[in-house]
């Protein structure tokens, strides 16, 4: 065999091995994983890699900007976290603005997809300015509000001043911040919670509303039993979006308030990013990122079991 | 004579194409925030530097955001890209990125440069201190080594000094009808001039921002006013270092201090951050804070926030940066332009003494650690063509500021600029903020502590034990405190 080979031509040989590659490249079996190769290895190198890279860094004591080796610490970033009043504290906080913005943005959401699945005159273009807020970037929701703050030249300060006399800084306060920030928050994401709610609104059957009408329904008894079994799975989808983003939130606190007064509307993202890019404690800040993502994953999975149980439940 | 004519010119024609051929085009890449101070210098750069060496050298200024720069600094140098071969770097900065290794040691350099120590010794000691030094030498020490020792560790020159001052109103504060009821009400004159502002402490200061904030409907110089105006604002806000940069003055100036790193490990952090003379600097800082504009209760009374309502004509009397004074007599950006006088920050008297303690703004520009011998050799000139006394001049009369003794002692500095005779006269008080890398998590937790307390949560001497408690803790992990 080895006598053989030596004997060919060179060229002779690098075509045959081309062709033979082509052949076994163009093979029906593989030629689907090959065709999504480049994009698996696009989403390992930027997605998989750098997560599995960070989970590996967070049982270290690494430092972006030190030269020193780090040294391993096993679970002990976890457990210096957990022990953590400043952590706790931010967890608090964040599970606060959470909980009220997102109730909000449900109600508020609620209550404009049920205007909005009527027809009124114009109704086309109010839509259109409604959805507006959840167009707009991030930065300008942020100075916009920051300014209708402003106790100085801010609207609410001079609202507020039309009737007490004197100046009203919202920002002031622990309590007023967190409201600035929820108020800001649901009047760009309501909008959102509208559109899921809209879209169950509008494929419910008309013949359901007329039959409920013959037998004499009360308004309240047509949207317990027509309207809401309807919207409700897509209620649920909004409740997990707008609770996974809003607990990740970073731009709105940190435009508005930076955490202040003082921490008492940091948020955990912001402290996650003060670990890892400002105290340069990139090991602890992994561990927290992931944390955060625990958390993530958790309430996501409550999510699905919800809707796995209400499934089951539809199927009895 | 023709033969050698030929010659001459065949020798003088080589000599010039072998010179062309032999010069290099080098790229010195800089890292520098997106304002004046730097913006002039790329636009003088392209118009007037010369390399000494007869390279190609050209100044590229990648011009950042200032809310950006730090970010975007801290992960080019962290990611290892090796982007830049110069840097303008916070003073505060110096610490973190020596330390990583990315800024370059430049005593052998300075060693072995007369020019560039003559350059050293014409600084301010103040600059030579807060800008180059790691581990930080204070400005005192500073001065005695005659600004140049090979004990110094050097590592940066200055890019664009800075202090703060005060922003007056002239039309307020030199009306005759404001000033009878002012001398009627404490029995003193309002400084109408800069050299009136010369004895002015913090009791002066507040009088002036009781006695202007007004309503509105109130008259003030002769005119009602249709919106409420407001006496007095200095930093009082969050973000950044903002409450940190005038609240340490006040801490200097009452006797107090920060933890003095110059000093590490012996130096310590409890009963020194939360010294009886520190809270009583706060308390007082606190208290004027009532004369202020009320974005002052929010925690975000930052040096643009307060240049703004100055520029509205809202705002008696301010302290800010000079780096932020050139807007404010600009008549296409400011109210006040033509009634703005400046003068120095009041201070406290002190053992008989009016203490006027600052901290030091402005940023040094800096070599990383990266470059060849080549690019570091043009990367010096392109230094001391920024502090030769030319560049230096120019740099002023087009609103910067210089940190040298020879331009500053120019008979026309003042002339210059409105603001510069303040500038000059408040040098010598400047001190600087830590340089160590745990910088960011002091400064970070502190502000936090004054931020509660500006709002009103906590108070002074509470704040300043919960930032000694974990200062104490935080320099004791990091082996800088025995």
């Amino acid at each position: 065999m080895v006598m053989q080979t030596s004997v060919l031509p060179p060229a002779f040989t690098e075509k045959a091995d081309a062709r033979g590659l082509l052949q076994w490249i163009n093979a029906p079996e593989r030629r689907g994983p090959l065709l999504v190769a480049p994009a698996l290895a696009t989403l390992f190198l930027i997605n998989i890699l750098p997560l599995l890279w960070s989970f590996g860094l967070s049982f270290f004591n690494y430092r972006a900007n030190r030269q020193a080796l780090p040294r391993f610490k096993g679970l002990e970033n976890y457990a210096d976290l957990l022990t953590d009043d400043r952590v706790w504290e931010r967890f608090v906080t964040t599970g606060l603005i959470v909980s009220s913005s997102v109730a909000l943005q449900l109600m508020i959401g609620f209550g404009l997809a049920l205007l909005f699945a009527k027809n009124f005159p114009m109704r086309r273009l109010v839509l259109m300015l409604v959805l507006t807020p959840m167009m707009l970037s991030f930065v300008s929701v942020a100075i916009f509000f920051k300014l209708f703050y402003d106790p100085t030249l801010g609207i609410l300060s001079w609202f507020v001043s039309l009737f007490t006399g004197e100046s009203f800084a919202l920002l002031s306060t622990p309590q007023g911040a967190i409201l600035g920030i929820v108020v800001a928050d649901a009047w760009m994401w309501s909008p959102f919670v509208m559109l899921l709610v809209l879209a169950g609104l509008v494929s419910v059957p008309g013949y359901l509303y007329e039959a409920a009408e013959i037998d004499r329904a009360s308004a309240w008894t047509r949207f317990r039993t027509i309207t809401f079994p309807y919207v409700k799975s897509l209620l649920l989808l909004a409740l997990l979006f707008r609770t996974i983003e809003t607990f990740k939130t970073f731009d709105l606190v940190f435009l508005i308030t930076e955490g202040g007064p003082g921490s008492s509307t940091e948020t955990i993202a912001i402290y996650a990013y003060r670990l890892g890019f400002q105290f340069f404690r990139t090991s602890e800040a992994s561990a927290l990122a992931y944390m955060i993502l625990f958390v993530v994953i958790v309430l996501t999975s409550i999510y699905l079991y919800v809707v796995k149980r209400r499934n089951a439940a539809e199927e009895v | 004579m023709t033969h050698y004519l030929k010659t001459g010119l065949l020798l003088t024609a080589s000599m010039f194409l072998g010179s062309s051929a032999l010069a290099e085009d080098i790229t010195i890449r800089m890292a520098a925030p997106d304002w004046g101070p730097t913006r002039f210098m790329q636009e003088y750069a392209n118009e007037t530097y010369k390399a000494p060496s007869g390279n190609n050298v050209k100044l590229e200024i990648d011009f950042i955001p200032w809310p950006n720069f730090f970010d975007r600094v801290n992960a080019s140098l962290n990611s290892g890209e090796q982007k830049y071969q110069m840097l303008v770097s916070d003073s505060q900065w110096l610490g973190t990125f020596i330390e990583a290794g990315y800024f370059l040691k430049l005593n052998d350099l300075i060693a072995e440069d007369e020019e560039l120590q003559a350059i050293i010794k014409d600084l301010h000691p103040a600059l030579v201190s807060g800008y180059s030094t790691y581990p930080n030498v204070p400005a005192d020490k500073v001065a005695e080594m005659g600004n140049y020792s090979p004990d110094i560790n050097y590592y940066g020159f200055p890019q664009f000094p800075d202090n703060y001052f005060t922003y007056y109103r002239t039309d307020l504060f030199c009306d005759e009808g404001e000033n009878a009821a002012y001398q009627a009400k404490y029995g003193s004159d309002l400084p109408c001039d800069a050299s009136a502002w010369e004895d002015m402490t913090w009791d002066d200061w507040g009088n002036i921002g009781e006695f202007f904030t007004r309503s509105a409907g109130e008259t003030l110089a002769g005119k009602t006013l249709e919106s409420d105006f407001y006496g007095v604002a200095y930093q009082a806000g969050k973000p950044l270092d903002f409450s940190t940069m005038q609240i340490n003055a006040f801490f200097w100036q009452w006797g107090g201090g920060i933890w003095d790193e110059s000093n590490e490990p012996n130096s310590p952090v409890l009963g020194v951050v939360n010294s009886d003379e520190n809270v009583a600097g706060f308390e007082r800082y606190l208290e004027l804070l009532q004369h202020a504009p009320p974005i002052a209760k929010t925690g975000q009374m930052g040096i643009f926030e307060i240049q703004d309502l100055y520029m509205q004509g809202k705002i008696a009397a301010i302290i800010d940066w000079a780096a932020l004074a050139a807007p404010v007599v600009d008549p296409q950006t400011s109210q006040v332009s033509d009634v703005t006088g400046f003068g120095l920050m009041p201070g406290n008297m002190l053992n008989g003494k009016l203490d006027r303690s600052a901290n030091l703004g402005g940023q040094p520009f800096v070599l990383t650690t990266w470059n060849d011998d080549e690019v570091i050799a043009e990367a010096i000139d392109l230094v001391k063509w920024w502090l030769s006394e030319d560049t230096q001049i120019a740099a002023v009369k087009a609103g910067g500021q210089s940190g040298l003794m020879s331009v500053l002692g120019n008979p026309d500095y003042d002339s210059w600029a409105p603001w510069n005779a303040t500038y000059r006269q408040s040098l010598p008080w400047q001190k600087d903020l830590w340089h160590v890398p745990e910088m960011f998590e002091m400064l970070t937790q502190q502000q936090e502590e004054f931020d509660r307390a500006i709002t009103g949560q906590i108070s002074a001497r509470e704040a300043l034990d919960a930032v000694a408690e974990f200062q104490d803790e935080l320099l004791r992990d990091a082996e800088r405190l025995k």
